[in-house]
């Protein structure tokens, strides 16, 4: 026996078991999200563009610590950092208030005894009531994304014509209402998405699992991301949707290779992993690259890449172990 | 080798975008300096020139940087009168010119692409507008419109208006300028504008159409007449302008001042003055003369002043408050009260080097996978391929960008990365199955893009409510991404499909 036939004998009697480490890292997740919430009523670190304020960018080289110390004597809530090119060479310096511009501006002038103009640094504003309907906004985005996402993958794999309609128009209508409901009443679309995944599991186990490795993905994330203090802006948000995209990419290929196999089953997951590694890998190579040219430069979009890069990271995770334990149990349950 | 059709349709739409990026012929190759605005009713427009026009000498001297157009400009810094012979390289123009020609027309070096990169790269300015209320859409399209006259009467041309609404149904006007900012734009577009003139309590006329029929801004009856030193370090400069005032308007002016009594001190003027009310402020106050009691003539003086530490500091102080008064008095006011919602103004200069940055960043990210590819198959033939059409779909975005003119953002660029992306995940789902030897060639790509189109579709699907999010302004992301995937399974991976059966046959 070679050493990969042992480990695929080893993987089918185990690979039920390995579902332990998805689920723990989720309820961990949760718990940690859930503790996260009570302590700031929210579930994301939400930087100043999505709770209003200013940013002012300077081209200096002047002392943060200094800096910071002067400013906080005016300013309670404050954030100085600096950007540094790749030589380690500060280039930049960002101070964010929650006030307006006006609030600033003139103490950071005295302070630099220069003027700021157009030609040394940047200022961008937000009015925190534009910020709140903003985050509002993406939230809904990021739930109709998810949920669209998840019809089109039960469209796909599921079978009978009617539950495809079905689960359409409860799609459509769970939507509508958490646009248009608030409060108390959010409890009906809750409970008509809890209707939804009912169906899901009962009409399409492998779109089931591939909305439930995706929607890991993405929570893992979010909890890891709010572990290391991350504090998350608008094209934060945009990550997030980025990432419902790619990584269902891989779960997909998965379930595709597992349901129209010509091969044995060992064949076709070991196939799918060989394609789908590759896939994932060649994004964390280029993000790692990308992300390393443009730190210097945008922290947009560096945020964006940092984002992804540890969604990818789950991805594989969840994808291998989640996604391809619970198709593998379909299809031998099926056999 | 002979070519499938496919492969011939993504070089098809190669050479297209390419010609959308660089034109024909290709704008780099180009000399002079493209003109990028020119204020309107000045005479040099008048004499015909206009933005987007490519000048390329002027007396004699070729112009082909912005330091040429300045050195020969250089002759009006005696405040003379001099003649121009401006060679564009649709007209010609030879006239006699003021020294104010020099801020009349702006120019810019003729940009190598066709790609136009948004605010947030290029730098300028861009301010959300709202109001306390929502506003309706005609609201909004009238917000524009007076704006538009605003900024126009200011002498700013190279301004975007536009009306941009989010999924709550707000109602905002966008405005967006491109390079450097006025300081007092601000005050420019959020102010409502109201002025009034008043007599005591009375309102005697107000800014508009209406009461005021004619407003003088240049000329004698129009500029700066007085400059002084107030104190040690403060210079002051009056302006006055004349106005006509509708029949109306004029007969009201006869009613309030008829029984005003003369000033007892100054036996000149009346005992009240006429005050200058700009949104609800005092701005100024003049004594009236008593010839004017009662008087219904319709030509009228409006006066001012500004100040400063220096004379040119306060000169240049009441030529903007002059001007901001006339256009406030020709625009009228708005019915209702604005408030900014959100400010950038982002530095050209800080933006300079970052488009270099993310093409390195690009280029690093593809040959990093590359290097993936090349170790996973070990051949570079495969790796090359992978390459071309990976690189074939950024330039078809790009040039799907440029024939729209789509403003490249920092959302947009971050779709073009999703797109790359996704774009090779794909193509290594259509190279692995070319290569699984189970089925035949047909049923391996069948399967192949039946796999890309499901990816495809849920992409499609989770960026689509990113159209409407956020006040459109992270739209260019959904944009980029939906040409780059839509683009990208219709024509770049089907033909990369098609190159892999070649080789692999």
């Amino acid at each position: 026996m070679t050493k990969t036939e042992k480990l695929g004998n080893w993987y089918d009697k185990n690979y039920k078991k390995l579902l332990i480490f998805p689920a723990l890292l989720l309820i961990l997740s949760l718990v940690y999200l859930g503790y996260f919430y009570s302590q700031n009523q929210d579930i994301i670190h939400k930087d100043v563009s999505l709770t209003g304020g200013t940013t002012v960018t300077i081209d200096s080289s002047v002392s943060v610590e200094d800096l910071k110390l002067e400013l906080s004597k005016t300013f309670e809530d404050l954030v100085v950092r600096a950007i540094s090119d790749n030589t380690g060479q500060q280039t930049r310096v960002i101070i964010t208030v929650p006030e307006e511009p006006d609030a600033i501006v003139p103490i950071l002038e005295d302070y630099l005894g220069i003027k700021l103009t157009e030609e040394n640094s940047s200022i961008e504003f937000t009015g925190s009531s534009l910020s709140q309907d903003f985050y509002v906004q993406l939230q809904i985005a990021l739930i109709t994304a998810f949920l669209l996402m998840a019809l089109v993958v039960f469209l796909i794999f599921s079978k009978s014509f009617k539950i495809k309609l079905l689960v359409s128009i409860l799609t459509i209508s769970v939507l509508i209402l958490f646009v248009l409901l608030k409060g108390i009443y959010l409890i009906i679309p809750f409970i008509g998405l809890l209707l939804i995944f009912y169906l899901y599991i009962k009409y399409s186990v492998p779109s089931f699992a591939v909305i439930v490795s995706a929607f890991a993905d993405i929570l893992m994330t979010l909890a890891l991301v709010d572990l290391i203090g991350l504090k998350i802006s608008t094209a934060g948000i945009v990550a997030f949707l980025m990432l419902i995209g790619y990584s269902v990419d891989t779960d997909i290929l998965l379930t595709t290779r597992m349901l129209r196999r010509k091969e044995s089953v060992r064949q076709a997951l070991f196939g799918a992993f060989k394609t789908g590694t590759t896939m994932t890998l060649t994004s964390i190579f280029a993000l790692v690259a990308a992300l390393i040219t443009v730190y210097s430069v945008s922290p947009i979009l560096t945020q964006i890449f940092t984002i992804l890069l540890i969604g990818l990271l789950f991805d594989l995770f969840n994808t291998w172990i989640t996604n391809a334990s619970l198709i593998k149990w379909y299809v031998e349950v099926k056999q | 080798m002979k070519l499938t059709w496919r492969i011939w349709m993504l070089i098809a739409f190669l050479i297209f975008s390419l010609i959308s990026i660089f034109s024909i012929p290709p704008q780099f190759l180009e000399k002079g300096l493209i003109v990028k605005s020119v204020e309107q009713n000045s005479s040099v427009f008048d004499l015909g020139l206009r933005a987007g026009m490519i000048i390329q000498e002027i007396n004699g001297q070729t112009i082909e940087t912005i330091e040429d157009y300045s050195n020969s400009m250089s002759i009006f810094s005696d405040l003379q009168e001099h003649k121009l012979d401006i060679k564009t390289k649709e007209v010609e123009i030879i006239n006699l010119f003021s020294a104010e020609i020099v801020d009349q027309i702006q120019l810019e070096e003729i940009p190598f692409t066709r790609i136009q990169t948004g605010l947030d790269i290029r730098g300028g300015a861009r301010a959300l507008v709202g109001s306390e209320e929502k506003l309706t859409n005609s609201e909004v399209e009238d917000l524009i419109a007076v704006s538009q006259e605003r900024l126009n009467i200011y002498g700013l041309s190279d301004v975007k208006l536009k009306r941009v609404s989010d999924l709550s149904g707000n109602n905002y006007m966008l405005v967006e300028i491109a390079g450097s900012t006025p300081s007092d734009l601000q005050d420019l577009i959020a102010k409502q504008g109201k002025f009034e003139a008043k007599i005591g309590n009375d309102t005697v006329f107000r800014g508009g159409d209406e009461d005021i029929t004619y407003v003088a801004r240049s000329g004698q009856d129009s500029g700066i007449y007085d400059c002084r030193q107030s104190s040690e370090e403060q210079w002051v400069c009056l302006f006055r302008f004349a106005i006509s005032l509708s029949v109306d308007a004029a007969e009201n002016y006869a009613q309030v001042t008829k029984n005003i009594p003369i000033n007892a001190t100054n036996p000149a003027y009346l005992e009240k003055t006429i005050d200058f009310y700009l949104d609800d402020i005092m701005t100024d106050s003049l004594l009236i003369s008593k010839d004017l009691q009662g008087s219904d003539v319709t030509q009228h003086s409006i006066q001012g002043s500004g100040s400063g530490t220096t004379q040119k500091e306060a000169y240049d102080n009441a030529q903007q408050d002059m001007k901001k008064l006339q256009t406030v008095l020709i625009t009228g006011s708005l019915p209702f009260k604005l408030k900014i919602v959100k400010t950038d103004q982002i530095s050209p200069v800080l933006g300079q080097g970052f488009i270099r940055k993310i093409f390195l960043a690009g280029l690093f990210a593809l040959i990093a996978v590359s290097l993936v590819i090349l170790i996973r198959y070990r051949s570079w033939k495969i790796s090359l391929a992978l390459l071309v059409a990976s690189i074939s779909e950024v330039v078809i975005i790009l040039g799907f960008a440029s024939l729209i003119n789509w403003n490249l953002d920092l959302p947009s660029i971050a779709g073009i990365i999703a797109t790359i992306g996704t774009g090779v995940d794909h193509l290594i789902v259509i190279l692995d199955e070319s290569r699984n030897t189970s089925e035949s060639i047909k049923e391996r790509i069948k399967k192949a893009l039946f796999i890309v189109m499901t990816a495809y579709f849920t992409t499609v699907v989770a960026l689509l409510p990113l159209y409407w999010a956020g006040a459109g302004l992270l739209k260019g992301f959904a944009v980029t991404t939906l040409i780059g995937i839509t683009t990208g399974v219709l024509i770049t991976r089907p033909a990369f499909a098609d190159i892999i059966k070649k080789l692999s046959n």
